[in-house]
């Protein structure tokens, strides 16, 4: 299950993800992290079987969670299936069916993001919730 | 030549108007002809339809606003903010796919134009000087594409016969026409429709030719000519077509945006192939694993960019290739799937009775090819700028060392190299500072690694783009082996501009 963690600039500092893993053992992979002056937003990867109590601890510690179900929006009727997004996605989110059509495999998605511009038809943006602004490194 | 099927275009023409004609898809006739031969496929099929859907950044309409009151003879024009070309007389004007607008670099003329085909209000402004006959200066209107007398697509050159494909060698993502190409030959990306495209399937351009009627953008359209850069010797042939723009639907016809590039237009066109005869038949039972291409390095920023293989169609669409013993993921940016659904709506019309064959009037040149541009000022090298007074300190020097080099010599930028003179680094006054405010005490917690450099023989064009990229004012310039023959700057730059 993927998480959007958003860390208050006061719990910069302290390696609360470390201290939760080690906690309960939960092997949580750390898909993609953007931090400033004031903004900490991490998305992690927890298996599903520890999920709740991952979600829990971070929420004890002062952490807004989000449970990321949506990672990727895919606007189906400007895509042209062309490929554009097929061989520079990092993680296989995009293949082509037999009838070479584009399908995604959201699942994989660890929002990097590269495929937002790579998309000629404008088509792909990533999912922070209804409304989110989506915060990308350049 | 004695052919053992012979069929005229009237002939096929007739079975289309009494429904009993028989059309493939290119890539369905590929299958006919393994699985049957050449002539059993001649005799069995009378039309192969072709397709392509992609980027045809060479594209545009001729636009007819009709008459104002009072009239104007339009100087410069907008449309959507968007500069058409108004060098036509009056009211008449070509908008270019590719044409940013001045307002915003990712809407182009390629939107307006698919905007114009959705039916939707072009805000449109122009100016002029004002004449006797054409009093008004200067016009703000809003149109549609029903608004307009005249709105003819042509293109001066699409449906290229095959194009190469692109890969990276460099250390850094590039942002091209060819897409988004990832460092360290991260990709590979590749256009055209391989075994489907026109072209390949006729490549004498026997059947395709001046005259022919295509479906173009979803339209009925005619090939007008040979396209520009037309290079039928290196089997790059290109075709000039023209179309109906308020034919036009525009699901075969959208606005795109290559990040950091610009705009251009996905277009899908559609020519019908007559099988007149066996070798006929035999050419377009062309296959993806026939058609072969080059892969090219657009890590190097120069024309004559170097080819890393050679590749078929068939490598390129198994999703990897491999480059320098490494498996490169392959894509393509034209849509298989639309060109495709191009080739099959052709198919379509032909058997309903809709579309008709047209005997070509002339032929496509089977010879010439695509020369450089004709450069008669010398671009200046690096080698002609380059300052060959420089100071470079050693990897183990000390900041005071490093100090000393700036202060006696006035450089800003010190490059570091190795025991074997070879570059590994780049110091400036701003890193001693940085040293000097939070107290680092060696040359290797300051200096920059990944250096940017310049080669001798390198056009300073190239160097003033690497300067705006890396947002930098100096580099070393090395030789292959890396030692450092000389420093370039911007201030170099700039008096050369200034001349």
């Amino acid at each position: 299950m993927k998480l959007l963690l958003r860390f208050p600039s006061h719990l910069h500092e302290r390696p609360y993800t470390a201290e939760i893993i080690l906690e309960t053992g939960a092997k949580i992979n750390i898909d993609r992290a953007y931090v400033d002056a004031v903004h900490a937003e991490v998305v992690v990867d927890v298996p599903d079987d520890k999920a709740r109590r991952v979600v829990e601890l971070f929420k004890e510690r002062g952490v807004e969670v989000r449970i990321l179900k949506k990672l990727i929006v895919w606007d189906e009727t400007r895509c042209v299936h062309c490929g554009a997004c097929v061989s520079i996605c990092p993680k296989g989110v995009f293949r082509f069916d037999a009838d070479w059509r584009v399908t995604l495999d959201e699942g994989k998605c660890v929002q990097c993001g590269v495929c937002i511009n790579a998309c000629p038809m404008r088509a792909l943006a990533l999912f922070y919730g209804e409304g989110e602004r989506v915060k990308q490194q350049e | 030549m004695d052919f053992k099927v012979k069929k005229s275009i009237a002939e096929i023409n007739e079975k289309i108007k009494d429904g009993s004609v028989s059309v493939v898809t290119a890539d369905e006739m590929a299958a006919l002809v393994r699985e049957l031969g050449a002539e059993r496929a001649a005799r069995e099929v009378d039309v192969v339809t072709t397709g392509t859907f992609g980027a045809m950044c060479s594209s545009g309409v001729f636009l007819n606003f009709g008459h104002a009151d009072p009239p104007i003879k339009m100087r410069r024009v907008w449309l959507n903010g968007v500069e058409a070309y108004a060098g036509i007389a009056a009211v008449d004007a070509y908008l270019g796919a590719t044409q940013p607008s001045e307002r915003n670099p990712e809407y182009g003329g390629a939107h307006v134009i698919e905007e114009l085909v959705a039916g939707e209000e072009i805000e449109l402004r122009a100016v002029a000087h004002g004449t006797d006959c054409y009093p008004r200066k200067s016009i703000e209107t809003e149109i549609t594409l029903a608004d307009l007398n005249q709105a003819v697509m042509v293109n001066p050159r699409n449906a290229y016969q095959r194009y190469n494909a692109a890969t990276n060698s460099s250390d850094r993502t590039l942002y091209t026409y060819m897409g988004t190409l990832l460092p360290n030959y991260g990709n590979a990306t590749f256009c055209g429709a391989g075994a489907l495209s026109p072209l390949c399937n006729d490549p004498e351009y026997e059947t395709i030719g001046v005259g022919t009627r295509i479906l173009i953008g979803g339209a009925h359209g005619y090939i007008i000519g040979a396209g520009t850069q037309h290079e039928p010797v290196k089997g790059k042939g290109t075709l000039m077509v023209i179309g109906d723009l308020k034919e036009m639907k525009r699901e075969f016809l959208r606005a795109a945006v290559f990040y950091k590039y610009g705009v251009t237009l996905y277009l899908g066109i559609s020519v019908p192939i007559p099988i007149l005869n066996e070798e006929i038949a035999k050419r377009t039972g062309v296959s993806d694993a026939e058609i072969v291409t080059e892969v090219i390095d657009y890590g190097v920023p120069r024309r004559d960019r170097p080819v890393v293989r050679m590749v078929t169609y068939a490598e390129l669409k198994s999703g990897s290739i491999e480059i320098e013993g490494r498996e490169v993921p392959t894509a393509p940016l034209s849509s298989f799937y639309m060109a495709r659904r191009v080739a099959e709506e052709l198919k379509r019309q032909i058997e309903r009775g809709e579309f008709l064959l047209t005997e070509p009037v002339a032929r496509l040149p089977t010879v010439g090819e695509t020369k450089p541009m004709k450069q008669t000022r010398e671009l200046p090298l690096v080698r002609d700028v380059m300052s060959r007074e420089f100071k470079v300190v050693r990897e183990d020097a000390s900041l005071e060392d490093v100090a000393k080099a700036i202060v006696k010599g006035k450089f800003t930028h010190i490059p570091v190299v190795d025991a074997k003179n070879k570059l590994v680094g780049i110091v400036t006054a701003w890193d001693i500072s940085l040293a000097v405010a939070f107290k680092y005490n060696t040359l290797d917690k300051i200096m920059t690694r990944r250096v940017v450099t310049a080669k001798p023989d390198e056009p300073v064009d190239i160097v003033v783009r690497k300067f705006e990229q890396f947002d930098i004012s100096a580099m070393p310039v090395v030789d292959d082996e890396g030692h450092v023959l000389g420093m370039v700057t911007s201030d170099q730059i700039s008096k050369l501009v200034g001349r």
